[in-house]
């Protein structure tokens, strides 16, 4: 076993090591990993996330855009090629970045990086096809997530704890005036050398630089511009009709990712890491049946939000259940056992490592590291969460909660209970 | 439809040459004006065979002002037609308002269903 540790330990710095390879191709910056895999992922990676976005929903609705008509071939030939080729294209959008991906077989880059390239640099953006193809997606997104009161919890909270910016929402609103007009405009401000970054996986470094220099030559360098973030924090109540009741509480941290509230994070985060079983962490024993616990952090590039959001069938549940979750976090900001910090490190070493274990992570990973987010190579995030310490984690942990709280019901608001009557 | 105004037509030709243009112009303008739409205060595209598919999707994609618009217009044909008289001479059309605003659409639609069927009918040949 120890042997084995050993070499995983080994693959995780050869890994870490490949993150460096970000080369310059025509002004747009590439980097890429290449294991052998069967199959090649390419993503570009365009900072052009709800951030960035001149009014609520047109990332969005840029999002829905991808692979549409451009100069060189129709929406429809776009998947029919694709689909020739026995490829996948995707757009995901966060609230920093937007990600357009293409998964093919190895030997077809060249095909889909022009794919990729020819809807960055030359897309129409026509009218009849955001009317006939773009809005009716977008209307069903706003739909699927007004019902969803995990994403409504969350949505609400960053509104709240950021307000805009970061705050600003990531879906559109469920009633909007958006054009094509504007996704177009947004577009060419976002489509330029200083905020794209195209990242492979299963790709070697060099071909993907070439075919870029090739596909990718884009004129304009300016880089969307954010005002840094701020916490602000506050209390909403959303009435819901669907799901569980959902309560989120939460906190904010301004600055760059800190391996503390990682650890913090791992320490409130009641899933077990045995299947069927309620697990040894303070909140994971003490509630309801019916109820669930889970931990959120989310870091960006220069602020996080971290906290619990529980869940379950009645309200009463989920009171008491609220009750427990803000007892562990006062629990944690006044000390953390030994045993139990290790225990936290322990996962949040394996969080980090895994979060890089899929094509996804890994450029997702590479992507934030180039537009200057947080230090994302596993070395260093390890190295980090060794040098921490129970006090540390405790003292973030309290100051964290000398802030304002974000505090979010969703569900029926009539009964779910207040912030203050949870002990905020 | 091959001799319609949808179908095949020489004015590309006609218009990338000069002497051509300058000479058949005057007919062209004498012959939209003889042919009497303008009196109604009907556009040329307004004539279009609307009951066609690809002219049917084209005029979805037209903008809520031009939807307006060429609504209005045959409505007020229709009303001028119950008179039988022509509209009175300030409501005709003028030469340049009567500029194509369907046709650019039904040709992209008309392009894209013979994409699809390229598409759809296409042999693959393995290398």
């Amino acid at each position: 076993m120890l042997t084995a540790r050993a070499s995983a330990a080994r693959n995780v710095q050869r890994i870490a090591r490949n993150y460096a390879t970000v080369v310059d191709s025509a002004g747009v910056r590439v980097a890429s990993i290449d294991h052998g895999q069967p199959t090649s992922t390419v993503t570009v990676f365009v900072k052009a996330g709800s951030r960035f976005q001149p009014a609520a929903g047109v990332a969005h609705a840029l999002k829905n855009f991808a692979f549409k008509s451009t100069a060189k071939r129709s929406a429809l030939g776009t998947v029919r090629e694709s689909e020739l080729y026995g490829g996948q294209l995707s757009a995901t959008l966060g609230r920093e970045y937007l990600a357009l991906t293409a998964e093919f077989l190895r030997g077809d880059e060249d095909v889909f990086v022009d794919i990729l390239g020819s809807f960055i640099k030359s897309a129409k953006f026509t009218r009849h096809e955001y009317e006939e193809y773009v809005q009716p997606i977008i209307s069903q997104e706003v739909e699927a997530a007004a019902s969803d009161p995990t994403t409504r919890a969350i949505e609400i909270a960053h509104s709240l704890a950021f307000r805009s910016g970061l705050g600003s929402p990531l879906l559109a609103p469920a009633h909007h005036s958006i054009t094509a007009e504007h996704v177009k405009s947004f577009a060419e401000t976002a489509f330029t050398k200083g905020s794209v970054a195209v990242l492979g996986a299963g790709i070697e470094s060099s071909i993907l630089a070439k075919l870029t220099e090739k596909s990718f030559a884009l004129k304009s360098s300016s880089v969307l511009t954010s005002a840094a973030s701020k916490y602000y924090g506050g209390e909403s109540r959303a009435e819901n009709f669907t799901g569980p009741q959902t309560l989120f509480v939460g906190f904010g941290a301004t600055g760059a990712h800190s391996p503390d509230i990682a650890t913090l994070a791992a320490h409130l985060s009641p899933t077990p890491s045995i299947k069927w079983s309620k697990g040894l962490s303070a909140i994971g024993t003490s509630i309801p049946q019916d109820s669930s616990v889970q931990a959120v952090y989310l870091p960006y590039s220069d602020a996080s939000l971290v906290g619990l959001l529980i869940q379950g069938a009645t309200t009463a549940a989920v009171k008491e259940a609220g009750k427990a979750a803000v007892q562990a976090l006062q629990g944690a900001a006044s000390g953390i056992k030994e045993e139990d910090f290790k225990r936290a490190v322990a996962k949040a070493k394996f969080n980090a490592a895994q979060a890089i274990d899929t094509e996804y992570g890994i450029i997702t990973a590479l992507g934030t590291q180039i537009f200057g987010g947080p230090e994302t190579s596993l070395e260093a995030t390890l190295a980090s969460l060794n040098s921490i310490t129970a006090s540390s984690v405790s003292k973030a942990a309290s100051t964290l909660l000398k802030g304002k709280p974000t505090f979010v019901a969703v569900g029926a608001i009539d009964s779910l209970p207040y912030a203050d009557e949870l002990g905020l | 439809m091959v001799f319609g105004s949808l179908g095949p037509s020489l004015a590309p030709y006609l218009k990338s040459s000069r002497t051509i243009y300058g000479w058949i112009k005057p007919i062209a303008n004498w012959y939209a004006k003889a042919s009497g739409y303008q009196k109604y205060g009907f556009k040329y595209d307004d004539l279009l065979i609307e009951e066609r598919d690809d002219v049917q999707r084209a005029l979805t994609r037209l903008t809520p002002r031009e939807k307006y618009d060429r609504a209005f217009r045959l409505k007020r044909a229709s009303q001028a037609s119950v008179l039988h008289t022509p509209l009175s001479q300030k409501e005709w059309t003028k030469r340049e308002e009567d500029v194509r605003y369907l046709k650019p659409h039904v040709v992209d639609v008309s392009n894209e269903n013979a994409e699809r069927k390229k598409w759809d009918t296409l042999v693959l040949e393995r290398k």
